[in-house]
């Protein structure tokens, strides 16, 4: 199909009833380009995250202007200490460690996913804009960075150390081989599942909404004096379904955070932050 | 015949939702639980258990994207 016609065709369907619910997730190239053999044009996602990246980054810009802001925060400044006390919080009490130090060196990294996922997810419940995290390939690409990253600071840190991670200690050695096998698929697959989480939820929330909404809309349109009345149901549910929409958008962005502290604390501290947690306790 | 077996398969995608459902009783359960023998920590332990819903929520909502999946994304041919 040639590049026009799909334009012709997206704004024609904007004006009609949209069939599948699916199709709010199509990606249509804006600027359609190529270098090379490479597809690399400017298509709505990237229009999208750019925007919200901008506009998060405008509000940060403002808040901390003049040397930090006022000291008594307004609206808008409470809001950005809020999701900066809002990560800080989770990565002091994950990756503390043994000694409960600030690792303040991965703060700004996992700031930035928690504000990217908190800002997207929820922008898709805007009607006829586009979610960006509903995609496998923009979650998976995150998630899988991330996972690299993770791996990488871990040698970094314990360098071939980090290798008894595979394997839990006092464990006989005949069953080494089996543990580090059973250890390491885990592992491997904490990749595919953070970004795999993130994409299903945002899909499959954001299509049911898109379902419920168009079964209200139907009954709108019968014509008949019951079943605008009886559309109140279906009205109400899509309105709290968008409530918990928005709760899940949210809850979501927390919950990759956490992980994403989870496995830094594993890769850092090498499961041993628990164990002599125990061992301290009991000397005092 | 193909297009029946879609529905099948999309309605019977949906069986998981049973167990999403038992996981979500099972973490609300446990934290109101755990807050009636010791209502001090009811704040901390209502973050674990949004945090516990949330996760179990993500397992749960693999049904109906496969649902979705194979009743608008697979065309019958």
């Amino acid at each position: 199909m040639p590049q026009l016609d799909k334009f012709t065709y997206f704004t024609l369907d904007l004006a009609q009833i949209v069939s599948s619910p699916l199709e709010q997730f199509e990606i249509i190239p804006l600027i359609p380009m190529k270098i090379g053999n490479l597809y690399f044009s400017f298509t709505n996602p990237s229009l999208f995250m750019l925007l919200t990246l901008s506009l998060v980054l405008l509000l940060v810009y403002f808040v901390t202007k003049k040397g930090g802001g006022n000291s008594v925060p307004n609206a808008w400044q409470s809001l950005v200490e809020l999701i900066y006390d809002f990560v800080l919080n989770p990565v002091n009490e994950q990756i503390g460690g043994l000694s409960g130090n600030v690792k303040q060196k991965f703060s700004p990294r996992i700031s930035v996913t928690f504000t990217f996922s908190l800002f997207c997810n929820p922008q898709g419940m805007i009607p006829y804009s586009f979610t960006v995290t509903s995609h496998f390939l923009i979650t998976l690409g995150l998630s899988f960075s991330i996972f690299i990253g993770i791996t990488i600071v871990g040698f970094q840190k314990n360098g071939l150390h980090f290798l008894s991670f595979l394997l839990p200690a006092g464990v006989p050695l005949p069953l080494a081989p089996f543990l580090v096998l059973l250890e390491l698929i885990p592992y491997c697959f904490r990749a595919l599942s953070s970004g795999i989480r993130l994409f299903a939820n945002m899909m499959a929330g954001h299509s049911s909404v898109k379902i419920l909404s168009g079964f209200a809309w139907t009954m709108l349109c019968m014509n008949d004096l019951l079943y605008f009345i009886g559309d109140l149901g279906p009205l109400f549910i899509v309105l709290a379904l968008t409530g918990l929409e928005l709760g899940v958008a949210i809850s979501q962005a927390h919950v990759s955070t956490i992980l994403i502290c989870i496995y830094l604390n594993d890769a850092i501290n090498l499961h041993q932050s628990a164990y002599f947690f125990i061992i301290e306790q009991k000397r005092v | 015949m193909l297009e029946g077996a879609k529905s099948m398969g999309a309605g019977a995608a949906t069986i998981a939702s049973a167990g999403a459902a038992i996981g979500i009783g099972n973490v609300l359960s446990s934290s109101i639980h755990s807050v009636a023998r010791n209502p001090s920590l009811a704040k901390q332990l209502f973050g674990y258990a949004i945090l516990g819903f949330a996760l179990t929520e993500a397992i749960a909502s693999f049904a109906p994207m496969m649902a979705f999946l194979i009743s608008f994304v697979f065309q019958v041919l």
